[in-house]
């Protein structure tokens, strides 16, 4: 949800860290989206897409890495990944004893530029 | 040319919501936000809790919604702080907005402050706005079928106070699983059944309040 204003965010950051390091022009941005995030890579790309055109990044492509979601069961001692939107349960033995690694990041991690 | 970035894209929200809870903290106060679906009974919940406990807890309330002051009049009758922040189509409240009105409120002089956040059972959870703790209310009128549709929101918060349970003769709701499938979600949720509109089970609720604030 949201992925126009996090879209907004994700130009802001890109465009000020561009112009921080004495660049002028972005020409692609790579960023992380956890399978959990909640966010939709193709709103994302969709929103991106559309904001970006009065920027520096008007020419930009956006390549979104997915992140699954990861962690470890202490009922079963399992280490678990999945693509899913939502963990309830531990996918091998359905206990609700589980803790998260990863899976719910939103993070800018490269850009290209001139 | 490449080069690496190492930000997070809500870094923004999550700035500024830990500059609101540095000020919250200074300033001594407990800070709850306060979610559910709308009509769930938040305002009514805030008039019971005020109600309840005027006479031992000084508190204020941040009404959100996206239009209107009505909230805000209801919590202004009962002579505690109160300001709205009208978000003007935002689904929810974010920390920007909380730290817009921070310092419209006597925070040095509350003990306990409610964010009462727009009427939405999704967005709310996602983000934090420098609460201490994140509160749900669900009506048992909403169904049974609940946590489990909205898993965030329930695996967000400390609490959920299971409200109008008044209505539990004239409904085929199943409270046990709405409390089961919660409880699956966030084994360490804190469960409160009350009615706003009858009283009963409003004492445990206040109760924990003061315990939370001393």
């Amino acid at each position: 949800m949201h992925e126009v204003s996090i879209a907004e965010s994700l130009l802001k950051i890109a465009v000020d860290e561009c112009k921080r390091n004495g660049y002028t022009k972005i020409n692609n941005v790579r960023v992380c989206i956890g399978s959990a995030s909640g966010v939709m890579p193709e709103a994302l790309l969709f929103a991106f897409n559309a904001l970006k055109s009065e920027t520096i990044a008007s020419g930009a492509t956006l390549t979104i890495e997915e992140v699954p979601v990861s962690g470890h069961c202490s009922e079963c001692s399992v280490d678990f990944t999945t693509y899913e939107n939502f963990v309830l349960c531990c996918p091998q033995c359905g206990s609700t004893a589980y803790t998260l690694h990863a899976g719910r990041e939103l993070d800018i991690k490269e850009l290209e530029v001139d | 040319m490449k080069f690496k970035v190492a930000s997070k894209i809500l870094e923004a929200n999550d700035r500024i919501a830990l500059e609101n809870r540095r000020i919250f903290s200074d300033a001594g106060v407990y800070v709850i936000n306060l979610m559910s679906s709308p009509g769930a009974g938040k305002t009514s919940l805030l008039e019971t809790t005020i109600a309840g406990l005027k006479r031992t807890l000084k508190i204020g309330v941040i009404e959100g919604d996206i239009t209107g002051t009505d909230d805000a009049v209801r919590i202004n009758r009962l002579g505690v702080p109160v300001v709205q922040i009208n978000t003007g189509g935002a689904c929810h409240l974010d920390a920007n907005m909380i730290n817009q009105v921070i310092h419209d409120l006597p925070l040095d002089k509350l003990d306990l402050l409610v964010i009462e956040n727009v009427g939405n059972l999704v967005c709310p959870a996602e983000f934090q706005v420098g609460e201490d703790m994140k509160v749900m209310v669900l009506s048992i009128a909403e169904g049974h079928d609940k946590p489990l549709k909205y898993p965030l929101m329930f695996q967000e918060s400390a609490a959920l106070i299971i409200n109008k349970i008044d209505l539990r003769p004239f409904l085929d709701v199943d409270v046990e699983k709405i409390k089961n499938d919660a409880l699956s979600l966030n084994p360490s949720i804190k469960m409160f059944e009350l009615s706003c509109k009858s009283g009963e089970g409003v004492e445990q609720w206040t109760s924990w309040l003061q315990t939370l604030t001393s």
